[in-house]
């Protein structure tokens, strides 16, 4: 007989262990998707796991996907903290990627250290921009934030398209619909010779403590982690809550634009129609399997990478549409959302024990 | 068609609460029942008992003579038991057949018929193929009771339903109800309000903390008498001294302060007139649901009024939040101590630091201080005797009890001119409750003010040195605590007046 019971106290170690379960899950499923299409699901999910980062070359493309889905996952924590729900993260990446681009084009044949930076600057700022609108609509017109940012993701996208066909087309490029190639001294520099690897990793990894350092330590952090567990009580406690709105989404679209920014003077090098494989819609996936928890997303980060590059193997190795890394990040979150049960009842299992019955 | 109802035996326990005690009822057609009690009687549970929604721990139903099996709504339904909820169950973007439509097993043009001859019946005036959003609550309420009407009921359960109505609505409510109980059906009319239970029913039935404590004709009662039952006799507490307030200072004072929300399930506020001196206790009393939600909003800012309708200490501060009001040395103790006053996933610290103003030095140029945080709050635990000195112990763990003593302990300890406070005992042991009131009555010893919101009448009796009734948004006369007994409140919570 087995009993469900509800759980007097979430306990720490269950709260972090259940994603790794939802990983676990997530193998045994996909191995079973793996054999139902007719192969070895040892054999594939080894293509897909393993095959993929048993090199440098593996490795380094590893942090280059984790580089935006841990920046922008953890921009998202602080609104799905607070309860904001940004699912426009992939808008906000592509108008960051706008403006920086835009920028870049303008610095076209400048050198100059400080041409970079100032490129960086404007995409954060672009996707800062972009996130206030359905944080300003939301809070003075009370509309709902989930749907306008992410209608906003496809006026991004066609603002994009129109650009690289358009007006930002390169000259000398055929008709082609991408910019300009961005000179050198506008590309992030690159870490390891003959690696796709660059800098902004660390733009990442000192978002990542920075917002350690917000959420844990500071009157801003207090005040969203209120929020986040109990509207009413933030409200009774005073803390101006249009304020914190509005602040978790600049936060929050200034990552994903850094991203987005972070791509296209990266492994990119310019401007075209898909400078970005849903890196903003997968992060939430991202947010959510490292527990809004810096530390955790940076795991989840890895994780989640792994299945962009475990789609790419399997492609070449096992002729399945590259899609099926979709697949993968579909279950994690579904394995997930299943077994976050666990955080709040326990299964007990009460063999034959007579006198429990 | 005659129908008989009897409820045996009948209890039902939740955690920390007797919600229904062996309850013994009886109920037979072509009558109109009321079931009357304050909130937390246990009407609501009885209700739900009978339509299928929560199943009780011990006792029986039985419909004429035969026992049945209320395990879910369908199971009500099934007997021909209808129910119309306090809360609506429409849906707001779907027109009124398509409402009715979504539970019938009938084919739509037949539905229409029956609905038809339905409405020509009983003289509803509602256009079917309108959206629900459209309709007025009263309106909303008949397409309910519609929906009860296609079915048949043998038995129709209204549970307050004259809340959300106006008065001509309710009127019409009533003339409709009577010609329902004239066609057989029988009626089980669940209020707190004793002028609807002498204008429209027969039988009364009067619950008090679980329990049934009476039962009679209604020809038999007045206000009074329903009032005493509902609200209890026994009253042996000590009064607190009466102090003679006429030479301090006022501190905040109120005038023709009026608020009217969008939310149809809030209550409005009128002419809201009140002044407190140093050292008082102004007791407010009513049944809840009249208003004092939103009146202990609009004292603690979570409200924000016109600046100069409330004045404390000659400052207006009726544009403020609650943190500002805070740094005037004002203190605020919600009703609900479990998501409102304290987060239950935060630790003790935690919930302390969310009393922070200016002074506190919680947060320093936006940085925590937890050092700071955590010493006051290990002075609030042994000050206040929370019965933990880990300030690190989530307030999950805390009893209701001790975390109420957390509550006050932290608004009081930055010594306020006034604490605002809500149901401060709701809940509680024994000696918690005395714990509590003994706080209450020390800080009015020390020159300091209260307002105590409450639906405990004992409690207001013992602590006020004045005290009015909240009645559907609307403030009593202000009485002098002595010259107050139990009766009068029950007669002005009940909607009656006194001399």
């Amino acid at each position: 007989m087995i009993k469900i019971e509800k759980r007097n106290d979430v306990s720490r170690s269950i709260y972090f262990l259940t994603p790794i379960l939802a990983i676990f899950l997530t193998l045994i499923g996909g191995g079973i998707i793996f054999y139902i299409l007719g192969f070895n699901p040892i054999e594939a999910l080894k293509f897909f796991f393993i095959t993929p980062i048993s090199d440098l070359y593996g490795l380094s493309e590893l942090l280059v996907k984790a580089t935006p889905l841990c920046l922008i996952a953890i921009g998202l924590s602080f609104c799905f903290k607070s309860n904001n729900w940004n699912i426009g993260a992939e808008g906000q990446l592509i108008f960051g990627g706008i403006v920086g681009g835009g920028v870049a084009l303008l610095f076209y044949n400048h050198d100059g250290f400080y041409v970079l930076p100032i490129i960086i600057l404007s995409g954060a700022i672009g996707g800062m921009l972009f996130a206030m609108i359905p944080a300003i609509l939301k809070t003075y017109f009370n509309t709902n934030e989930i749907l306008v940012s992410l209608m906003l993701v496809y006026v991004a996208k066609l603002l994009l398209d129109y650009l690289v066909v358009g007006p930002w087309s390169n000259p000398e490029g055929f008709n082609f619909p991408e910019t300009r190639q961005f000179s050198e001294s506008a590309r992030m520099p690159i870490l390891f010779d003959g690696l796709r690897i660059h800098a902004g990793i660390f733009i990442t990894l000192i978002t990542v403590f920075l917002s350690w350092l917000i959420l844990y330590k500071t009157y801003l952090g207090f005040q969203i982690k209120v929020s986040g567990l109990s509207l009413k009580t933030a409200k009774y406690a005073g803390f101006k809550g249009k304020t914190m709105i509005i602040i978790v989404f600049m936060i929050s679209g200034a990552c994903a634009g850094l991203a987005g920014v972070g791509e296209i003077t990266g492994p990119i090098g310019q401007l075209h129609r898909n400078i970005s494989p849903d890196y903003g819609f997968t992060a939430i996936i991202v947010a959510f399997l490292g527990r809004l928890n810096p530390v955790g997303i940076i795991f989840a980060s890895l994780i989640v990478a792994l299945t962009y590059l475990g789609a790419e193997t399997a492609q070449i190795f096992l002729q399945v549409p590259k899609y099926t890394g979709q697949v993968f990040q579909g279950m994690i979150l579904f394995f997930l959302l299943g077994s976050d049960y666990l955080l709040f009842f326990k299964i007990k299992f009460l063999g034959l024990k007579k006198n429990e019955l | 068609m005659n129908t008989k109802l009897k409820v045996s035996e009948i209890s039902k326990i939740y955690p920390g609460c007797m919600a229904n005690d062996k309850v013994s009822l009886e109920f037979r057609s072509g009558k109109i029942y009321a079931l009357l009690g304050e909130n937390g009687a246990g009407k609501s549970t009885l209700v739900k008992i009978l339509s299928g929604v929560v199943k009780p721990d011990e006792g029986e139903v039985f419909l004429n003579d035969e026992s049945i099996k209320l395990n879910s709504p369908l199971d009500a339904k099934k007997n021909n038991i209808g129910m119309v909820f306090q809360h609506f169950n429409l849906f707001e973007t779907l027109s009124v057949f398509e409402n009715l439509s979504i539970d019938s097993d009938k084919k739509d043009e037949d539905l229409r018929v029956l609905v038809n001859d339905i409405l020509k019946k009983y003289n509803f005036q509602i256009d079917l193929d309108i959206p629900v959003l459209n309709l007025s609550a009263g309106q909303k309420q008949k397409v309910e009771i519609i929906r009860c009407l296609i079915r048949n009921p043998k038995i129709l359960i209204m549970d307050e339903p004259t809340s959300v109505l106006t008065e001509q609505e309710t009127d019409d409510l009533f003339i409709s109800l009577k010609q329902f109980s004239k066609e057989g059906i029988l009626i089980i009319y669940i209020t707190h309000k004793l002028k609807e239970v002498l204008s429209l029913c027969d039988e009364v039935a009067v619950m008090r903390k679980g329990k049934v404590v009476s039962v009679s004709n209604t020809i038999d009662e007045k206000i009074e008498s329903l009032a005493n039952k509902m609200v209890g006799e026994n009253l042996n507490t000590i009064k607190k001294k009466i102090n003679n307030f006429k030479n301090n200072e006022e501190i905040l004072k109120i005038s023709n302060l009026n608020f009217k929300s969008d939310d149809p399930y809030e209550t409005n506020l009128n002419n809201l007139t009140l002044s407190l001196k140093q050292g008082e206790c102004l007791g407010i009393a009513g049944i809840s649901g009249n208003g004092q939600n939103e009146l202990f909003q609009i004292l603690s800012g979570e409200i924000i009024t016109e600046g100069t309708s409330i004045m404390f200490r000659n400052k207006e501060i009726g544009k403020l939040n609650p943190r500002e009001r805070r740094e005037y040395l004002m203190a605020f103790s919600p009703e609900d101590r479990i998501s409102q006053a304290a987060v239950p996933e935060l630790k003790i610290y935690e919930n302390v630091a969310l009393n922070n103003f200016k002074s506190s030095n919680f947060f320093e140029k936006g940085l925590v201080n937890e050092k700071k945080i955590k010493e006051h709050s290990k002075k609030i635990l042994s000050n206040f005797s929370v019965n933990t000195d880990n300030v690190e112990l989530k307030s999950q763990f805390l009893s209701g009890g001790n975390l109420q003593k957390l509550i006050i302990g932290r608004e009081l300890i930055t010594s306020p001119e006034l604490l605002v406070c809500f149901n401060p005992t709701w809940g509680l042991d024994v000696g918690a409750i005395n714990y509590i009131h003994e706080t209450l009555i020390q800080i009015n010893e020390q020159g300091k003010s209260s307002i105590l919101i409450s639906t405990d009448n004992d409690e207001l009796l013992k602590l006020s040195d004045r005290i009015c009734v909240i009645y559907k948004g609307k403030l009593s006369k202000i009485m002098n605590a002595d010259t107050v007994t139990a009766e009068k409140l029950g007669i002005l919570m009940g909607g009656g007046s006194i001399d």
